[in-house]
């Protein structure tokens, strides 16, 4: 019989059919698996996915838009040359059928859309742009107005007929987040409604689809040079769904964050159930040597049944990963662009897989080696007289074995740096803890010794040979580090979300108001609510071109990257003028200009944003403003309250810079509390048919719905780890317990009483757990910092009551295990578990 | 520390060797360097014409397999193992063909034929012994150890065991090389070495 086949038909006999002793091996490795096979499997469906089903959700493989414009002949032409273009408009706007009004997303095709796809209709049919006069609903359109097919609604002074009812839009993804549900109409609409007078808030966009293997992304960067003051905003088939993407990318960072963090939390407690099931093994070990089992015997037959008991847990693992994915997905819901059902990827759970046997073995190496080193009588005396731990056995297999894991973790992320950041903070929590628990050990070994017998014995029990001290600081610093880290997470997501979603908002914001019809739309308002507090500002649109000391400016388009901090530099954003500094804000440094300013052009800054693109008081900053380039310097700095959900700019110009441009006005409208509602709505829309009305209830409780998802979402995911944790910290205190049955035995037969023997290991673990609280407190508040404020750039406000609350709750579990464990043992007879021993 | 100091000893294929002596006087230390289980730090041993004192773990290990046999006090059977399974290890790491039907064999032999798919804990202390005792032989190991193969049993059991012990060794012709603190087992021996201080106090031959 071949070594390998004798080795497995003991290793068969021996191997308990309910993996007795092997179960903390199988529990770590199932959840550590599992967390990394549902995470590879989601993120790998939605990167297919959106890399898949681009060029569908974007319309085309390149979009060009700008704002308050329909593009110039020129760019039209340039537009053509590189494909076929579909060109069209979006914009919001109010619609009406009879009695009822709602605010909806005006979505304006030309005969050439959909470039990609088809629209389906409701009925059956799938259709292009609607013929002149007629427009496709969105089901919560028709819903709100009331209206089916064959029905008419009024959009702007126009009347439309309802045409349809949209079952599937095919670039409903690419469009992004919208105010209200789309109704499409025909390209010219807009145009003979009045929604795009001079001045109005719409948005021009052009999809081209390109003919053969263009690159999509040069093209952009060609019409951007070629057009520098045109402020086109574009985007590419690669990157169909921007908002999506860069929430799936930071999402899917935490995500393998999450699955590194539950495997390298696995990964001690596979390292302790391997010690622990070899250390339960020790006599076998021992006589198997004496009946001849050589070192490679012993390697092979514990190899096999680890390797098999590795196996399993990781089938179990993966089995859990694939099943649980729709659930993860489900619990991200409207935050994901698809919805993944059940999705078998290979390559993720191979890769899941490989990481749970590779971590398996490697915390297997040291034991296993050591044991097959020591002559069969001293594996016998290794109760009384520990065996000596030598590493440089197990050097090189644990050293490939790492390198191995870290390779296979850097060459399959995307997120490389954060990624190497992890494995390298990993390795220092664990060189951290490891002198942690070496530190304590000297410290007990030192410290004057305590007159009360179990105290002492406590004490002594920290620092003795053979003493689980090292494995228990690990596992108890990661498995409550893992408890503060989702406390600290937790409170500070419910913070921001009570934060950033304001409880006193507007009742509306209104768009499009004609400047001329200020004091008109005032008035409509009070006829109908006498209560109301009307705010008016001019709304234009316009993109920062180039920004810096007038000797030396720097041009946006040449930017290699545009930093998070700089966010205004990307695309168009809201800008305004005033005479007085808006309501909320402060300025900080400069000077705001007089009343009735007529000097060279100023502009009044963000703070952060200076301090982002280092801008100075006298600097310049030039804007993209309807397709002409205009010139401000920098008068003053501003704090914004952003929290005050009013209207908050970036930039604010003096009256002489754009006031001159077309635009118009927008509006808040904060309304006296059981004002009715539908009344005022139905005035506006018929006194001003060109303004749309945005419901801010709706929006606030959408806003707050989608944090309540991102929250829910990262503590889903978060709670893998903790689960890990907690895995970690019942296993150690099992096996530590093992370690610890001798000496309770014979602590028994010398006399010492349940209670004692209770309040012995009470006392071991207070000690312990005590010293290991403020480790937890500052590991894992550090962890949750790094996730909320660096990953997910929400404010720190965590609940530092909850979050102690929530570490006592582990402190209280780790004594409440520990004793627990003991008591089957306090229980039986000395005779009794003599006998067993 | 030394343990074993200037012991000079010679024993002869086929001999029974009792080793007495008081706790701490180094048999079980001389046993488990002659059988291989310890390595000394010094001087020179050969045993079946092989020299262990130059041999390692590994190879002192293959050397054990189906020429010695080693019965200790505690028994130490495996105990996720059937009487049977813990028979057949042995002759299945020496590479034997028919461990099954040798391993049967010998427990039968030891009057253990009707429990061979028990677990240790499920046999007496005396039944464990025998168990022991057909895995020390079931090889038919030329050199057989015993550890005070009946200290942790009564005195009848014990005499038991030890008529089996010797009949199972006469039959396979083993030397057999026994630690007691029994006057009368040692008795039944045909060399009796008495060990005081890690030294050979007394050497008598019957």
């Amino acid at each position: 019989m071949s070594p390998w086949r004798t080795a497995w038909t003991i290793a068969r006999r021996d191997l308990s059919a309910r993996f007795k002793g092997l179960r903390l091996l199988l529990v770590c490795l199932f959840l550590g698996v599992g967390a990394l096979a549902a995470i590879g499997t989601l993120t790998g469906a939605i990167e297919r996915e959106l890399n898949s089903r681009g060029r569908t959700i974007l319309g085309g493989d390149l979009e060009v838009a700008v704002w308050q414009r329909s593009a110039s002949a020129d760019e039209t032409k340039a537009f053509a040359e590189q494909g076929k273009v579909s060109g069209g408009m979006r914009l919001q706007a109010m619609a009406r059928a009879g009695e009822l009004a709602a605010p909806i997303e005006l979505k304006a095709v030309d005969a050439n859309w959909p470039l990609v796809g088809k629209l389906a209709l409701k009925d059956g049919r799938s259709a292009g742009a609607p013929p002149a006069g007629e427009a496709w609903l969105a089901e919560g359109a028709a819903e709100r107005l009331g209206v089916s097919p064959g029905g008419t609604i009024e959009v702007g002074t126009q009347k439309l007929k309802v045409g349809g009812i949209i079952a599937d839009e095919p670039d409903r993804l690419g469009e992004g987040f919208t105010l209200g549900p789309v109704v499409i109409v025909a390209a010219d609409f807009p145009a003979r409604a009045g929604l795009t007078a001079p001045g109005a808030m719409y948005r021009s966009k052009y999809r081209i689809a390109l003919p053969g293997s263009r690159d999509p992304q040069k093209i952009a960067a060609n019409l951007k040079k070629q057009f520098p003051s045109a402020g086109f905003e574009a985007k590419t088939r690669d990157r169909a769904a921007p908002g999506a993407e860069r929430f799936v990318a930071r999402m899917g960072d935490f995500l393998v964050l999450v699955g590194l963090a539950a495997l390298a939390i696995a990964g001690i407690g596979i390292g302790g159930g391997v010690a622990s099931y070899l250390e339960a093994r020790r006599t076998s070990v021992a006589t198997l040597k004496v009946l001849g089992a050589t070192s490679g015997d012993i390697a092979r037959i514990y190899l096999l049944q680890i390797g098999v008991a590795a196996l399993v847990g990781s089938a179990l693992g993966l089995v859990a990963g694939v099943l649980v994915t729709p659930l993860l997905a489900s619990a991200l819901g409207s935050l994901l662009p698809v919805a993944p059902g059940l999705v078998f990827d290979p390559g993720a759970l191979g890769r899941s897989a490989l990481y749970g046997l590779l971590i398996a073995l490697v915390f297997a190496a040291p034991p296993l080696l050591s044991a097959r080193r020591f002559p069969a009588m001293a594996l016998f005396r290794a109760r009384v007289s520990p065996l000596t731990q030598n590493w440089r056995d197990a050097a090189l297999p644990v050293g490939l074995g790492i390198a191995a894991i870290a390779g296979l973790a850097l060459l399959t992320t995307k997120a490389k740096l954060v990624t190497a950041w992890f494995l390298g903070g990993a390795l220092a929590l664990l060189i951290l803890l490891g002198a942690l628990g070496w530190a304590i050990r000297w410290l007990a070994a030192h410290a004057p010794r305590p007159k009360r017998p179990l105290l002492r014995i406590a004490l002594a029990n920290l620092h003795r040979p053979g003493a689980q001290t090292g494995a228990l600081v690990t596992a108890l610093g990661f498995g409550l580090a893992a408890f503060v880290t989702l406390a600290a997470i937790q409170t500070s997501l419910d913070a921001n979300i009570m934060a950033r979603v304001p409880q006193q908002a507007p009742d509306y914001f209104v768009l499009d108001v004609p400047r001329e019809k200020s004091a008109e739309f005032q008035q409509a308002v009070k006829s109908v609510a006498p209560q109301a507090q009307v705010r008016m500002v001019p709304a234009l649109r316009g993109a920062i071109l180039a920004y810096g000391p007038e000797s030396a400016m720097t041009r946006v388009a040449d930017l290699k990257e545009i930093p998070d901090t700089a966010w205004p530099l990307r695309g168009e954003r809201g800008l305004t003028y005033a005479e007085d500094v808006p309501e909320g804000n402060t300025v900080t440094r400069g000077q705001w200009w007089p009343k009735g300013y007529t000097g060279e052009p100023l502009v009044s800054i963000d703070e952060r944003l200076a301090e982002a693109l280092d801008l100075k008081i006298g600097d310049r900053l030039t804007i993209g403003l309807l397709g002409v380039e205009r010139s401000a310097r920098i008068a003053s700095l501003r704090r914004i309250d952003w929290d005050s959900m009013g209207f908050n700019y970036v930039l604010v110009f003096s009256p002489n810079a754009i006031a001159d441009a077309p635009h118009n006005l927008a509006a808040t409208i904060n309304l006296a509390k059981g004002t009715e509602r539908g009344s005022l709505l139905r005035a506006l829309v018929r006194a001003f048919p060109s303004s749309s009305v945005i419901e801010v209830g709706g929006v606030l409780t959408q806003a707050r719905d989608l944090l309540r998802q991102v929250s829910l979402a990262i503590l889903a995911a978060a709670s893998v780890a903790v689960l890990a944790g907690i895995a970690v910290l019942l296993g150690a205190i099992a096996a530590a317990r093992a370690s610890r049955t001798y000496d309770n035995v014979i602590l028994r037969v010398l006399g010492a009483s349940r209670r004692q023997l209770l309040l012995l290991q009470l006392a071991e673990y207070a000690l312990l757990a005590a010293l290991l609280a403020g480790v937890a407190l500052v590991l894992g508040s550090g962890i949750a910092w790094l996730v909320v404020v660096q990953l997910f750039e929400f404010d720190w406000l965590p609940d530092w009551g909850e979050v102690l609350a929530v570490l006592g709750l582990g402190l209280a579990l780790v004594i409440g295990f520990a004793l627990a464990a003991s008591l089957p043992l306090l229980g039986a007879r000395p005779a009794q578990a003599l006998r067993e021993l | 520390m030394e343990i074993l100091r200037g012991i000079d000893l010679a024993v002869p294929q086929g001999q029974t060797l009792a080793l007495l002596g008081p706790s701490g006087s180094g048999k079980s230390s001389l046993m488990a360097v002659l059988s291989g289980l310890e390595r000394a730090s010094g001087g020179s041993l050969s045993v079946a014409g092989e020299d262990f004192a130059a041999m390692g773990e590994d190879a002192l290990a293959t050397a054990r397999r189906g020429r010695i046999g080693v019965v200790l006090q505690a028994f130490h059977l495996l105990p996720t193992m059937t009487a049977l399974e813990n028979v057949m290890t042995p002759l299945e790491l020496a590479g034997l063909p028919d461990a099954h039907a040798r391993a049967e064999a010998e427990l039968t032999a030891v009057g253990l034929g009707e429990r061979l798919h028990h677990y240790p804990a499920q046999l007496s202390g005396g039944e464990q012994q025998r168990v022991a005792i057909a895995r020390a032989l079931a090889a038919r190991p030329s050199l057989v150890f015993a550890d005070e193969p009946t200290g942790n049993l009564d005195a009848k059991t014990g005499e038991a065991i030890m008529d089996l012990l010797f009949a199972r060794r006469a039959e396979a012709g083993a030397t057999l090389v026994v630690i007691t603190h029994d006057p009368a087992l040692a008795e039944r021996c045909e060399r009796v070495i008495a060990l005081a201080d890690g030294r050979i106090a007394s050497d008598s031959t019957a």
